[in-house]
């Protein structure tokens, strides 16, 4: 019998040493994982479940009906004079023939919709609420003085929180897994869409806890606001991608957006069940062949579709975790350190140029569209540096002070552009100069119409995102409360205002685009504007960026000398 | 001379507009319980919260039993040796008493036998073995102290770091918690508590602290802060003869200041020694004072408190 014993111990021990290894999972599967809560999860999956099948069950021809009956899941089609039904035909003892492929398939969509909802959304619910509930009680604060890492706490809560859900889909999974069975779809792409659909998970959990650890204050919507925001962007993308769109254009840049969910690798599933053509009502994978990156058409295979989506997502979540790992040890500190912003910025650019540059090069129109995208994602991203690089205001008097106690002029530099204590406009010109440098020859090369227009319209998109680096850091080191929201009421007011009244006003790109050069996407008028107009705004835009910043540093030399000189004096007095 | 416990030099640390700490040096030696007191705002919970790593310090370095203490994810050693609890001692109201400290446990890397032998000794030494699986939300705030207290010192840590343990306690349960200090004091840790009980810091502590706007204003041992600043004090009562007693005290040279404490009582500050005392019973009675009673004593620590804090603030 001893065989036997050691045969059952081995899972236990497994798992008792991964709980031993992640203190944070044990923590919360000892404090949600109550037969109550096991219960109630199990009772929600049965009954979902249940429901779903009860919902197509009915969509089936009534048995007592004696006639023509045409539904979605008939087998016979009956031709008309402008269109054709599909409705169901009478085997000889007399049975609807039913198409339970498509039954089938259509209950396999359901739950694999379902389940990413479910997780998505309830599953970024969960883990905000508890992250924000543990630092407003001070428990988060008695984690991070333990020798337990970041990663570490913070898998324990991705693996943890959210385990009455996990219960709840592993009861769906058994179903799920029969449904795409009988639907014909292969194994290894139903446990290809399962690891997507984890993938995802990891991403958006990521993304949770790095929300939660931000001090926005708005604690208590926190929560509400995140899986809200998730679930808007799930149903916008589940409903675009319905075949209800057939005008939708993969070969577009905003197409990558796509790729952020799960659920469209459900196209290569459906189409290796080889039902009829236009059987199904969802996307078709010849839609998704449609995008490439870099003009290479990747996604026309399931394999290597699957694979970069899951690559997408392995590749954000890197970076998200890079953050929380800083930010879980530093809540006051910057989230991004500068080194990480450059890494960062130039991994943007591959990305997002690689989209850019979709197929056909020569559709001008296309190709002049993704451009004007891709400088919109670049000034968001540019304004999501601005915020994750501006240390807080005592920061950068502590920093003001340490330069004015050393005096060293020659390491400046250095610490502008590697030092995270240090102000942040050196830093975005850099990660900014980083993208230009890499979408230029794109432009350049690439381009057979509109170049100039293209390039002026990313250099000025460029400066424009300096200036409000200035801006936003000026601000910070300003006396004022709540400096965070003036900074960034002040930037968003910039982006947001002008093209308000200038709308208002019905003053078009084409009537006077040298107003609309300032403006938040000034690629809209470089091709109205002259080379003079262009060369005026970004004169203009310099010369902001000259004064504020060299008011800023005649401010931190100030407050260097005066944070000193209090510290001195308080130093003699103590003596 | 011991090994320094705790040794700061120069933390000061400046929130928004203020500074909670300024320019502090502070020595503890290892084995001592250092006694931090001062009113509120002195500074004294964010120095302990500097000196838990909890709260990165503007200027100035600590040293651990000489290891450099930095706030940062690589100093698991250290943290390792400091137990530190707040004053609001958060818990979760959803786990059991033995489930909190077995995650406290394994947070701080206890393996067994060593963590069910740990958990065990410290639901002991706080006296909840009784509560080992009662949820932590059925419990008094007395036992959720106690328990934050095991929690503190599951992972037995050479330092301990305890922010007004005992605020909002009944005495009876501030007197089972400093037992427990004691029980801990004997086991060789070093304690740094704060309090505004002067009493259980005057019981409990070897040394004192005393901060003052940011500033520590004082730092030495009782013994020491005592026979330096501790004036006797008389109180006397008398039966109906006040307006009498006090004209007789003014006369007196070594009578300094009086409190009355009620119709009449009142106290002295007297700065003369035993043989002084007799002489001013003797002329007290002498007057054809009714005297019911004539009780010396040292001056406690909430007097000189009160004397060195309104020092610093003038």
């Amino acid at each position: 019998m001893k065989p036997n014993i050691r045969l059952l111990n081995i899972p236990q021990s497994l798992s008792a040493r991964f709980l031993d290894s992640n203190p944070q999972l044990f923590r919360e599967l000892r404090g949600k994982l109550k037969t109550r809560n096991i219960v109630i999860a199990a009772a929600i999956a049965v009954m979902t479940q249940f429901m779903a099948v009860i919902l197509l069950l009915g969509k089936l021809p009534a048995f007592n009906i004696i006639g023509n009956q045409c539904g979605r899941y008939g087998m016979a089609l009956v031709y008309q004079e402008y269109s054709h039904q599909v409705c169901y035909a009478q085997n000889t003892a007399g049975d609807w023939v039913i198409n339970w492929q498509l039954w089938w398939l259509d209950l396999f969509v359901i739950l694999s919709l379902l389940s990413i909802f479910a997780l998505l959304i309830g599953g970024t619910y969960l883990l905000i609420a508890d992250l924000v509930k543990e630092e407003e009680r001070g428990t988060l604060n008695f984690i991070r003085l333990t020798p337990q890492s970041a990663s570490s706490v913070l898998l324990g809560k991705i693996l943890g929180v959210p385990i009455l859900l996990y219960t709840a889909i592993a009861l769906v999974f058994p179903l799920h897994l029969v449904a795409g069975l009988q639907s014909q779809i292969p194994l290894h792409l139903i446990l290809a869409f399962d690891l997507t659909v984890m993938a995802s998970c990891a991403f958006y959990y990521s993304l949770a806890l790095l929300w939660s650890l931000f001090n926005v204050g708005v604690s208590g919507l926190k929560p509400w606001l995140a899986s809200g925001a998730i679930g808007f962007c799930l149903l916008f993308l589940t409903k675009l991608l319905s075949n209800d769109y057939h005008y939708l254009n993969f070969d577009h840049f905003l197409a990558w957006t796509f790729i952020f969910h799960p659920g469209i690798i459900l196209s290569y599933l459906i189409d290796a069940s080889h039902l009829r053509f236009g059987t199904t009502d969802f996307l078709t994978p010849n839609d998704l062949a449609q995008l490439s990156f870099y003009g290479q058409a990747f996604w026309t295979k399931a394999g290597t579709g699957i694979s970069l989506i899951c690559l997408n997502f392995c590749l954000w979540t890197y970076w998200g975790w890079a953050i929380l790992k800083r930010r879980f040890h530093n809540p006051e500190g910057t989230m991004l350190s500068k080194v990480h912003s450059y890494w960062l910025t130039a991994w943007f650019t591959v990305i997002a140029l690689g989209f850019t540059l979709q197929q056909d090069p020569l559709s001008t129109y296309v190709i002049i569209d993704n451009f004007i995208f891709l400088q919109f994602s670049l000034s968001l991203f540019g304004l999501g540096l601005i915020f994750a690089l501006s240390p807080q205001r005592q920061t950068l008097y502590d920093w003001a002070r340490y330069r004015h106690q050393t005096g060293k002029d020659n390491t400046l530099w250095k610490e502008l552009v590697l030092g995270d204590n240090s102000p942040s406009t050196v830093a975005v010109a850099i990660n900014l100069a980083i993208a230009i440098l890499f979408i230029t020859p794109s432009i350049l090369l690439l381009l057979n119409h509109d170049k100039q227009a293209v390039f002026w319209g990313l250099i000025l998109s460029g400066t424009n995102i300096l200036l409000y680096a200035v801006i936003a850091q000026f601000i910070l080191t300003s006396k004022t409360r709540h400096r965070g929201i003036w900074s960034m009421v002040t930037v968003g007011s910039m982006i947001i205002l002008p093209p308000i009244f200038l709308g208002l006003a019905e003053v078009s790109f084409q009537a006077l685009p040298q107003v609309w050069l300032l403006s938040f996407m000034p690629i809209e008028a470089t091709q109205y504007a002259s080379f003079g107009a262009i060369a005026f705004t970004l004169l203009g835009q310099w010369l902001g960026i000259t004064v504020i910043g060299l008011q800023m540093t005649r401010k931190l030399k100030h407050a260097g000398a005066s944070e000193t000189k209090i510290l001195m004096s308080r130093e003699i007095i103590n003596s | 001379m011991k090994e320094l416990a705790i040794a700061a030099y120069g933390l000061t640390k400046k929130f928004e507009g203020y500074l909670a700490v300024n320019d502090l040096d502070l020595e503890v030696q290892a084995g001592e319980v250092y006694g931090l007191i001062g009113p509120n705002g002195a500074g004294k919970t964010t120095l302990i919260r500097m000196l838990a790593a909890a709260e990165e310090p503007t200027k100035g370095e600590i040293y651990l039993h000489g290891d450099r203490l930095l706030r940062d994810d690589s100093n698991h050693g250290l943290k390792q040796r400091i137990g530190y609890l707040p004053d609001d001692f958060p818990l979760y109201d959803d786990l059991t008493v033995v489930d909190y400290l077995e995650y406290f446990a394994r947070l701080y890397r206890l393996k067994p036998p060593r963590r069910d032998r740990r958990i065990q000794e410290v639901l002991e030494l706080v006296q909840l073995e009784n509560k080992r699986q009662s949820l932590i939300s059925t419990l008094s705030r007395g036992m959720k102290q106690r328990l934050s207290l095991a929690r503190t010192i599951i992972h037995e840590p050479i330092l301990l770091l305890l922010d007004e343990p005992v605020s909002g306690l009944d005495p009876i349960a501030r007197q089972q918690f400093r037992q427990i200090i004691k029980v801990l004091q004997e086991a060789g840790m070093t304690i740094l508590i704060s309090s505004h009980v002067l009493s259980d810091l005057a019981e409990l502590c070897t040394s004192i602290g005393i901060m003052e706007l940011g500033f520590l204003v004082e730092s030495t041992s009782l013994s020491e802060l005592y026979q330096r600043l501790s004036r006797p004090q008389i109180t006397l009562a008398t039966l109906g003869k006040m307006e009498k007693l006090t004209q007789q005290l003014s006369r007196h040279s070594l009578v300094k200041t009086w409190e009355i404490i009620d119709h009449h009582r009142l106290r002295i500050d007297f700065q003369g020694g035993t043989s002084e005392c007799a002489e001013l019973l003797r002329s007290l009675i002498l007057a054809d004072i009714p005297i019911t009673e004539f009780h010396p004593s040292p001056e406690d620590l909430e007097g000189i408190f009160l004397k060195l804090g309104h020092q610093q603030t003038s």
